[in-house]
């Protein structure tokens, strides 16, 4: 067994708090599980040895804020280091929204419930997580409650710090919310951050997680969703990669005519990694789903996907699109995809795509045309191809706000 | 309609018979002795033995493979036999007059005559029934153009240069479980060499034949294309219907030289078992080619076949300018599980591959397409496409891909597609307003969906793979 | 102008300009008419430097610089424009940034200062109207989900903004009913200042009807074989381009 591994699980068998009950069966599997290694399918391309090597110290330097999103008006929830700040946190709560820190949400009986109901088992991480996240927020809002502002989750970390962060949320029937998870930060720190949504009937979710955590960083999180009949999810993930970075995300469609959409990006530099696994379950009839995954990927970068639809027996009448395009720029990037179905109904559509390319020269000889040098072009035209998916984004002030970050990770890139 | 479906689907497996045979039969078992007696059966030089020895050494080692979307009852490999043959053919026989006619029935009612005077002109055939090679017709004429076409038990001892030159090069001792297997109690199969710009002038082809009950066929075929030459290689197999279930782990090799085009197709139809499951093979099958400068390796397979199907037709393409690809029927109706598919491995620059895997679920079957491309480092300017269509006939089946694409370089490119369908109602509507029954309707629907794959046969496997499609599908529809 | 001497260019090792010798004074309009496949619009792409078509003989300055060594943003700053026959589409990156990285690049390219942002938009905006696609076209992606003649319209608003030397029009009025075609026409005519000038390739009369060329050449298997006044087109509208075979034989006839 890993020494990591070892001493999360001493550190884990110390925690007691309302939830101590629901950890004891993750910890049970945790003991049980061996620490993945690259014939681990879930973890073929990401090595995590990382963890092992690594010696985390704590130093004494000033915390990273994450930045502001300007005009976003959002109701911020503040982390540093995995540890809920309530002065720098929104007090005020619009009617029918209610927030409670993790720490304090013993009185919310459907919070013990429900916590790890929707997170799968397989999760490796997760399982650490839910044994030793204590800190965290929970979300409530009540059936109907249409709440305008965003909520935004910030979490800033400092170099040498682990922590474990959950956010649980229950979003009630025809309730409509949206939901920003910003991580940023690019110390060598280690932090997991599962987030479990549970959408119910009629209810609507737009769902950002920025995952911005870059550099030394190393960052292993999930988003799992639970979504009702007729309920819809629009979720965004911009990924940037760091020494480490993953996140596994679950869309389970447990109710019919429920509707998912997922849009992600991903802009990789140096030798960092991101590793997206996500799972779509359609587990009942007349379902919608579908993703798109823009990648690019630069330098020495390492970008992997696993995307997996999965349509249960008698789920007929699906329509599940998934659509991975990637670009390749550099000759010691890599890219690994694998867009999977795995189908048990007949009555069904459902396609997957998956290209790994260059830009496209004729697009290219149109703006070289236009008097754009080649270079220009070539960040005019990779800079199109993700906005694309932040033109989708229903968020205007997180879309204006991307923008400049994205050009300019973009124009620093090393390509070759 | 599901009911009437399932009910349907359970058809007469016509290669289903016994041959009376009498044979001499290893008992159960797998050791050291079991292997050396192999050997010794088939008079091999020391070599060759410490080969085998070598990779059971490799296999003892090995896990059973268990990621492949499959559940089995777990092989006991002590309860196999490792070899059996006629005892008719004890003494070789010399020429076919020698062959105990009902050896000869046998391949008569497979329809494959062995009377070369009744074969259709073109094409030479090796048949291997259970562990030993029958006959190998047109071996002489063949002779005349260099082309050396004979099992590749003689080759071991007629041709060990070639044989110790680039047997497991392509598929090594320790490639895989079933693969290390096989390097150890190989028995029979095919050994191919066609010599420099030469175009072999006739179709080759393998017919398999497993008959004796509680064997394994460990079955070794190994095709070397020297340059600029051109082979297209057929292969069959039927079994006995029979309620246990029966192991097939072969290996195939092709080694495909500058500019040399290697044509290989399959027309899989093993015993499939019953529609609960109950008997039929266990197909554990490694195919491989590796393609040198400007080369080219098409894999062809229909599958109908097997109670498992887990096989992987590969191409290396190590070298510039090579071709590899891989057009796939995979067809699976009652209890059947197939997890099939090709891996694609570029190496060299300017290197191009193509797949197109067709797969046809119905009755309660699993049908997985499994596939690797990979694009190397030195790939520069590499293309592949890939299709995976999947078909479902019925609610109680499963249709599954597993892409992997990894690549290297940022000049290669990669596309990947993959759809699901059903036969639509619109389309039967359409078929039987215009007077077609159901059944008509689900086969003509069935072989236009597979038609891509079926032109990249020779025209008699076309025709056999559009008929066993037919018969596999009849009275599918209610 | 544009001096273009002894020009051949092949595509893949094949030959499809084959000695093609042009000269446009400023202010000029030239028609360049011929049959598919003639090498028209290979002449667009390889004046302009498009990647794989390969100039194998020959020379093209224009106002005496060297066009041939440029690249092909070198060539564009340096006054060329070309109005491409079928404009690409480009998601994600709207009209607008397009517009403007472009007029950025080609106003550095010729020592000018960048144009503030309010001053480019007022001229983006000016532009638009005169081809008569509405404000909106400014923030769609680059000519996506644009119709034929939007298209078409889009490309002559750029070389509005763009203010090139010399553009080539290749075959800007395929495709569009009468009326795109005026107002494609229009906007190239507003542009006709004497100074810039033009050169339009087309396979038919029609747009010459609006477009009024000072001169007609007949572009056959990749050489000018014929050239004249604007009554060159108007004949060959009449007689079509079979007379054409009949040239080339006699042609060859003579070089015997």
């Amino acid at each position: 067994m890993s020494n990591w591994l070892a001493q999360a699980i001493t550190e884990a068998e110390q925690v007691n708090d309302w939830l101590s009950p629901k950890r004891e069966s993750s910890l049970a599997l945790l003991k049980k599980s061996p620490w993945p290694n690259r014939q681990t399918e879930a973890w073929k391309y990401t090595p995590i040895n990382v963890i092992e090597r690594t010696k985390f110290e704590p130093a004494n330097d000033t915390f990273h804020h994450t930045s502001d999103i300007p005009n976003l008006n959002a109701i911020d929830l503040v982390f540093f280091n995995g540890i809920f700040d309530a002065q720098a946190s929104t007090s005020a709560l619009p009617a029918g929204l209610s927030i409670s820190a993790l720490a304090d949400g013993a009185s919310q009986t459907w919070a013990l419930e429900s916590f790890n109901k929707i997170k799968p088992k397989r999760h490796f991480f997760g399982l650490i997580n839910d044994a030793l996240a204590t800190q965290g927020c929970i979300i409530d809002v009540a059936c109907g409650a249409v709440i305008e502002q965003p909520i935004r989750i910030a979490q800033g970390f400092s170099s040498g710090s682990q922590s474990h962060t959950r956010v649980l949320m229950r979003l009630g029937e025809s309730a409509k919310a949206v939901v920003v998870e910003q991580l940023q930060g690019d110390a060598l720190c280690l932090n997991t951050s599962f987030a479990e949504y549970q959408i119910a009937d009629k209810a609507h979710l737009e769902h950002y997680r920025l995952a911005m955590q870059s550099g030394e960083a190393i960052s292993i999180g999930g988003c799992h969703f639970h979504l009702g009949e007729a309920s819809q999810l629009e979720s965004n993930l911009i990924g940037f990669g760091s020494q480490l970075s993953r996140v596994d995300m679950d869309i389970i469609h447990s109710g019919e005519h429920s509707n998912a959409k997922l849009n992600v990006i991903y802009l990789l530099d140096g030798k960092e990694l991101f590793d997206l696994h996500s799972a779509i379950e359609h587990t009942k009839p007349n379902g919608v789903s579908e993703q798109n995954v823009r990648c690019i990927v630069a330098d020495r970068a390492n970008a992997i996907f696993n995307g997996r639809i999965h349509i249960h027996r008698d789920a007929q009448k699906i329509l599940a699109q998934m659509n991975n395009r990637n670009l390749l720029l550099s000759e010691n990037a890599q890219i690994n995809t694998k867009p999977e179905l795995e189908i048990y109904a007949d009555d069904v559509r459902c396609a997957h795509g998956a290209t790994i390319a260059q830009i496209d020269e004729e697009a290219m000889f149109y703006l070289q045309s236009r008097g754009i040098s080649r270079v220009d072009a070539q960040v005019l035209l990779s800079f199109g191809f993700i906005n694309e998916l932040v033109d989708l984004m229903n968020n205007s002030a997180i879309a204006d706000w991307l923008r400049p970050i994205l050009r300019q990770r973009f124009a620093n890139m090393e390509i070759q | 309609m599901t009911d009437q479906l399932d009910e349907a689907l359970a058809r007469e497996y016509e290669a289903g018979f016994v041959s009376d045979v009498e044979s001499r039969t290893f008992d159960p078992g797998l050791d050291e002795s079991v292997i050396q007696r192999i050997s010794a059966m088939k008079e091999e030089p020391q070599w060759m033995l410490d080969w085998r020895l070598k990779a059971f050494a490799i296999w003892k080692k090995m896990p059973e493979p268990d990621w492949a979307h499959i559940h089995y009852d777990k092989i006991d490999f002590e309860s196999i036999s490792y070899y059996s043959a006629p005892k008719s053919m004890d003494e070789r026989p010399k020429s076919l007059d020698e062959v105990d006619p009902e050896l000869l029935r046998t391949y008569e009612k497979l329809g494959i005559p062995l009377i070369e005077q009744q074969q259709l002109a073109g094409i030479a055939v090796d048949v291997v029934f259970d562990s030993v090679s029958v006959v190998t017709t047109f071996r002489e004429q063949l002779k005349e153009q260099g082309v050396i076409f004979c099992p590749i038990s003689d080759a071991i001892k007629e041709h060990p240069e070639l044989v110790k030159k680039y047997l497991g090069s392509v598929v090594s001792q320790k490639d895989n479980f079933f693969a290390a297997l096989n390097c150890a109690v190989f028995t029979d199969g095919s050994f191919v060499y066609i010599p420099k710009g030469t175009r072999c002038p006739m179709e080759l082809s393998t017919y398999f034949r497993i008959n004796e009950l509680n064997t394994g066929q460990f079955e070794r075929t190994l095709i070397i294309a020297d340059e600029g030459s051109h082979v297209s290689y057929l292969e069959g197999c039927t079994a006995p219907q029979r309620d246990e279930n029966q192991l097939h782990a072969a290996v195939v090799e092709l080694v495909c030289l500058d500019n040399a085009e290697i044509k290989y197709s399959t027309v899989q139809n093993w015993y499939p078992g019953d529609e609960n499951g109950k008997g039929g093979i266990y197909n554990f099958v490694t195919k491989r080619g590796i393609c040198h400068d400007s080369a080219k390796i098409s894999w062809t397979q229909v599958e109908t076949g097997s109670a498992v199907t887990w096989k992987y037709p590969s191409c290396i393409l190590k070298g510039d300018n090579s071709i590899g690809e891989f057009y796939s029927v995979a067809l699976t109706r009652g209890a059947q599980q197939a997890d099939t598919g090709t891996k694609m491995i570029h190496l060299g620059k300017n290197t191009r591959s193509t797949i197109i895997s067709k797969g046809i679920s119905a009755g309660k079957s699993n049908n997985s397409y499994r596939g690797l491309v990979h694009m190397g480092k030195g790939s520069s300017g590499a293309r592949n496409f890939t299709q995976c269509d999947s078909l479902l006939i019925g609610d109680k089946c499963g249709a599954h891909t597993f892409p992997y694409v990894e690549s290297r370089n940022p000049t290669a490119i990669v596309e990947h597609e993959a759809t699901t369908s059903k036969v639509s109602d619109d389309q039967m509507f359409l078929c039987r307003q215009r007077g077609l029954d159901p059944e008509k309707a689900v086969s003509m629907i069935v072989n236009g969906f597979c038609k891509e794959v079926f032109k990249e046969l020779p025209m008699e496997f076309a025709v056999e793979a559009g008929k066993l499609l037919e018969i596999s599908l009849e009275g599918s529809v209610g | 102008m544009l001096k273009i001497n002894d020009l051949h260019a092949s595509i893949a090792d094949n030959d499809i300009i084959k000695g093609l010798t042009l000269s446009v004074k400023a202010g000029e309009v030239h028609a360049i008419m011929g049959p598919n496949g003639a090498g028209k619009s290979t002449f667009g792409y390889a004046l302009t430097g498009r990647d794989n078509y390969e100039i194998t003989q020959g020379s093209a300055t224009l106002d005496g610089q060297d066009l041939l060594d440029l690249e092909v943003e070198e060539r564009a700053a340096a006054g060329l424009f070309l109005a491409f026959q079928y404009p690409v589409e480009i998601p994600g990156v709207s009209n607008m940034e397009f517009l403007k990285v472009s007029v950025d690049a080609q106003r550095s390219g010729r020592n000018l200062a960048a144009l503030s942002s309010s001053d480019f938009l007022k001229r983006a905006k000016s532009a638009c109207k005169q081809v008569n696609l509405p404000l909106s076209f400014l923030k769609r992606g680059v000519n996506e989900g644009f119709s034929g003649g939007e298209k078409k319209r889009n490309e002559i608003m750029q070389m509005i903004l763009l203010e090139p030397k010399l553009s080539i029009l290749d075959e800007s009025d395929s495709g569009l009913d009468i009326d795109a075609l005026k107002v494609v026409a229009d906007g190239i005519n507003s542009q006709r200042d004497g100074k810039r000038s033009y050169i339009v390739i087309t396979h038919y009369q029609r747009l010459l009807d609006y477009i009024k060329p000072d001169f007609v050449h007949v572009l056959a298997d990749g050489k000018i074989v014929k050239s004249g006044g604007p009554e060159l087109a108007l004949e060959l509208e009449s007689e079509g381009y079979s007379w054409l075979e009949s040239y080339d034989r006699n042609a060859q006839e003579e070089n015997v």
